[in-house]
């Protein structure tokens, strides 16, 4: 398990590494020597884990992931939430993830989760949009009254 | 020393000792969010002070300063989401005497090391500031390569067990660090066509991606669903045992110090003196082994010196009027619209502002104590008290705000995305992440004063070892990559030769 | 033609959708500055930010994108709408001489310009052994030591460099150029004596003049400038046509209402021209300097096309 993982993240930097090396090869002067030797540097380094991994005898047990369902339900509701802050304006968004990811991930007190939602968002408002005045992406329903 | 006298009691008034007040405490919240950091605050609130009286504005600039230095810590040692660059290093040991249960002793020595390195470095500005700022003037090109050596050196306590892959996280971030266009040759590198990449990734929002999603995404995988009660948290207030802080003394003073220097050299920031303290501390220490397993000192000397920073990085900024950083380059630009001159006649123009601006660095450094200590047990903790999977969302959230509004774009949002979850994974693959920072932060200050420093000297790189201040730096660097070899070697010949007498 | 009417069909889609223009501004603007908080451009811009919200009766809020020589913030203001609720506060570098060195998504065409609000020299000044005392003898130095001397600037194909490089074409002088993150990066070399030659705004060396740690020999603007006696702008050594300075303007992007640009333009002719401001300008050696909306853009196109020439030479062009 150990080994196959460290074969793949040699393999990946080494990869990695060759392409940056590659693509410094077309950057002029020392402003391209630099990134070479990075490059290359993180080519070699990628094969010492590979070489090192492909002679080790030992092959201990290392888990990537504990609990693979709330990882993956955790990251998905996260890209979903970064793709929905354009769309739909970022304290939508915001309210949307915070009153749906608590469920999704076993949570059954609807009424502590809104509350919680909601005292947050509100706390987010306050100190960035009236404090600190920073724009953020407008949500839906205002951007369609106000936007020219 | 007569101005000090004059200045102190300008700063005894209710304006200016209010908003130390008020912004020391706004400071502790702005650096334990994460995304949040000083130079954001300062710059939103620079407007506001363009019509203030100048020692309340820059009571506020100190304050918040100061405040968030030590408030990076709280996230760093409670949840190992460092809240500002400057705490990475305070989550190697602060996180896992969190997990000791110790968090409320990793909190009080925090805030305690980072009210004791802003005393020092206040006391330093005040005192040999311009002696300090003269010296500074020698450090050319060449010399900061090699102090960008020196902090590239202090890799090696990072590594952890896996040097290789120690080294290798190292090279990855040297190479993060030099996107965006080459200020040295006008041409742009692993761009791909990005307008936004132009500019390089922003090391912020590569920082809260790796550093804050890892345990956010652990929170969930967790999926606690009840929350710590007030006695698990048991962060009622430690005393400090007897002896305690004088096994902190050597580590505060070497902190300090070495804050201090970093702080006075204009491009270096809070990021390099923890990392560079704590390396000395582990350095120094009979017992190296246990840093990175919870052990105080480490703490101390991060904190201690990333407020170590913070006065010291003032002092080139208001003795020569270049500013060594963001938050000095505010503090001039406050200066200026003020309606004084930066540079070496700052001081005579008006000795009560400026020796204000000293004061107010001292006391704001000394009310860490009273509202960090009371902002981190009081308010901070209260948050582990909500369930594991409301925090997650909420981190969640605050992470996308603070990176959003750093440069208004959608697409960092995505690149934090991608570094967190990337942190992820080569975390759980022993690859430490420390070092990729590092690699952003010092890459390219090393690339530019390389190639500076040949393009001064002709191309010819006998230059940058023959002049005196580059040679000690040079050798030094060379002492600090031995040392730990030197000092496991002799440990292992002592135990030999104990082996080998019993 | 295509294009045109796609601008016009724009421009008339802005008008009618976007409310009675009486109204403007009824909700905060945003203003993006490309260069990070604390530099020349943002305090200027902050500070006219604070005078234009009082005469729009609207709040502004700053929005700071740094980074390639100013060249990501104007990329990423270019796709703004211009429904004057989004203006731009930059220095010339970003849109006359970024250009040339680096591949952009932008042109000239892709802002409207609005107006400019005030402008400085760049100096060249030597430490105070160095062997001239006047620009003529500085400049003959030069010439008679080629790359010999080593002069600091704010980066590689920046305005500075290719403002100093202006002229020592037009002399036949080749010095080394170095180049640093700021003019303060450059100071603190410079009085190192790490470089021989500092290159960069006036007002950071400006007290280091009076301390007679620097002398400033030459300037970049056709007129001497008062505060640097000892300097000669380059209509005294015959080279007036090279001017190069540094200004700041406001724009707004592609397709902005003539009326909002003739509003805005108005209003920050007022806001500069303001005794408060005058007075801020003048602490940092800048003049005020208001050019407005179609005038503004002939400006710009002249700079871009001298400084394609110069980088052309250089070898810095693209």
């Amino acid at each position: 398990m150990e080994r196959s993982q460290d074969l793949a993240l040699g393999l990946l930097f080494a990869g990695l590494g060759l392409a940056a090396a590659w693509q410094a090869g077309s950057y002029q002067g020392a402003g391209g020597t630099y990134p070479m030797v990075l490059g290359l540097g993180l080519a070699l380094c990628g094969a010492l884990v590979m070489l090192r991994a492909a002679r080790s005898k030992t092959d201990a047990p290392r888990r990537l992931v504990d609990v693979p369902a709330n990882l993956v339900k955790a990251l998905a509701a996260g890209v979903i939430y970064v793709a929905l802050i354009l769309p739909l304006g970022f304290y939508t968004a915001s309210a949307l993830l915070m009153l749906a990811l608590p469920p999704v991930l076993g949570f059954r007190r609807p009424l502590y989760t809104a509350v919680v939602a909601a005292s947050f968002v509100a706390l987010v408002w306050i100190v960035f949009s009236l404090v600190l005045n920073k724009p953020l992406p407008a949500e839906l329903w205002a951007a369609s009254r106000l936007g020219g | 020393m007569d101005f000090l006298l004059n200045a102190t009691s300008a700063v005894m008034a209710t304006g200016p000792l209010v908003a130390m007040l008020g912004a020391t405490l706004l400071g502790v919240l702005i650096g334990a969010l994460p995304g949040l950091n000083p130079v954001m605050a300062i710059a939103l609130l620079l407007p506001l002070t363009y019509s203030m009286d100048p020692l309340v504005a820059l009571a506020m600039v100190a304050g918040i300063y100061n405040g968030s230095m030590y408030g990076g810590a709280i996230p760093a040692i409670l949840l190992r989401i460092p809240g500002t660059p400057a705490s990475i290093a305070t989550t190697f040991d602060g996180f896992p005497m969190a997990e000791k249960g110790e968090a409320a002793k990793a909190l009080k020595i925090a805030c305690w090391s980072s009210a004791v390195g802003g005393i020092a470095s206040a006391l330093a500005l005040m005192t040999v500031g311009p002696l300090l700022a003269r010296a500074t003037l020698h450090f050319g090109p060449a010399e900061y390569f090699w102090i960008a050596m020196f902090g590239m050196a202090s890799v090696g306590v990072m590594v952890g067990s896996d040097p290789v892959k120690g080294v290798m996280a190292a090279v990855l971030g040297l190479l993060l660090g030099t996107v965006g266009i080459d200020q040295l040759s006008g041409q742009a590198r692993y761009t791909f066509d990005q307008p936004w990449l132009l500019g390089g990734l922003d090391l912020v929002v590569v920082l809260v991606g790796l550093y804050a999603l890892p345990p956010v995404l652990q929170l969930a995988e967790k999926c606690d669903l009840k929350g710590l009660s007030a006695a698990q948290l048991r962060l009622a207030s430690v005393p400090f045992r007897k002896g305690e802080v004088k096994g902190l003394l050597p580590t505060w003073g070497r902190s300090s110090l070495i804050g201090i220097f970093v702080g006075i050299l204009p491009g270096a920031g809070g990021n390099i003196a923890a990392f560079l303290s704590y390396n000395a501390a582990k350095n120094a220490s009979s017992e190296p082994e246990s840093f990175g397993k919870g052990n105080p000192q480490g703490v101390a000397a991060a904190e201690c010196g990333n407020n170590a920073d913070n006065a010291a990085s003032m002092i080139p900024a208001l003795t020569l009027g270049i500013p060594g950083n963001v938050v000095a380059a505010l503090v001039l630009s406050a200066l200026m619209i003020h309606g004084l001159q930066p540079g070496p006649q700052l001081f005579h123009q008006n000795p009560v502002l400026v020796g204000g601006f000293m004061i107010e660095m001292l006391l704001t450094s000394v009310l860490i104590l009273l509202v960090g200590g009371a902002a981190a047990t009081r308010i901070f903790a209260q948050i582990q008290r909500l369930p594991g999977v409301l925090l997650v969302p909420s981190i969640l959230v605050l992470m996308c705000v603070g990176v959003y509004v750093i440069n208004g774009r959608p697409v960092d949002l995505w690149v934090m995305l991608a570094a967190g979850t990337a942190g992820y994974l080569l975390e759980k693959l022993n690859v430490p992440l420390a070092p990729i920072i590092l690699g952003m932060i010092l890459g390219p200050m090393a690339e530019q004063s390389v190639r500076r420093a040949l393009l001064i000297s002709r191309g010819d790189p006998v230059e940058l070892l023959t002049r005196p201040i580059s040679a000690v730096l040079a050798v030094a660097t060379v002492a600090m990559i031995l040392w730990p070899v030197m000092k496991a070697i002799k440990r292992r010949r002592a135990k030999n030769m104990s082996e080998n007498n019993a | 033609m295509k294009i045109n009417k796609i601008i016009v069909a724009a421009a008339l889609l802005g008008c009618t959708s976007s409310p009675a223009l009486s109204d403007y501004p009824e909700r905060p603007i945003e203003l993006t500055i490309p260069a990070g908080a604390g530099g020349g451009t943002d305090t200027s811009a902050r500070k006219l930010a604070l005078l234009l919200e009082e005469k729009l009766g609207t709040s502004i809020a700053v929005l700071n994108v740094g980074g390639g020589g100013g060249s990501v913030g104007a990329s990423q203001f270019m796709q703004a709408k211009p429904d004057g609720y989004a203006l731009f506060a930059t220095w010339n570098s970003p849109l006359t001489t970024v250009p040339q060195v680096q591949n952009v998504a932008y042109t000239l065409d892709s802002f409207t310009p609005i107006a400019s609000t005030s402008e400085t020299a760049y100096t060249l000044c030597v430490h105070p052994e160095f062997p001239a005392e006047t620009g003529e003898e500085f400049l003959a130095e030069l010439a008679a030591n080629p790359d010999k001397y080593t002069y600091g600037n704010d980066g590689i194909g920046g305005t500075m460099q290719l403002a100093a490089e202006r002229i020592f074409q037009a002399r036949d002088i080749k010095a080394v150029a170095i180049p640093f993150g700021g003019a303060g990066e450059t100071l603190q070399n410079f009085l190192g004596k790490h470089v021989d030659i500092y290159g960069g705004s006036i007002s950071p060396v400006l007290p280091y003049v009076e301390e007679k740690q620097a002398k400033c020999l030459v300037v970049t603007s056709a007129a001497d400038v008062p505060a640097l006696p000892q300097a000669a702008g380059l209509e005294s050594l015959g080279l007036g046509d090279k001017e190069t300075l540094l200004w700041r303007a406001i724009l707004g992007p592609k397709g902005l209402d003539q009326a909002i640009v003739d509003k805005l333009a108005a209003v920050i002719d007022e806001a500069v021209n303001d005794p408060s401001y005058v007075e801020f300008l003048a602490s940092k050696g800048e003049v005020p300097n208001v050019v407005k909306g179609e005038a503004l853009g002939e400006r710009l196109r002249e700079e871009f096309d001298a400084l394609a020439v110069v980088s052309k030479n250089l070898g810095l062009a693209k």
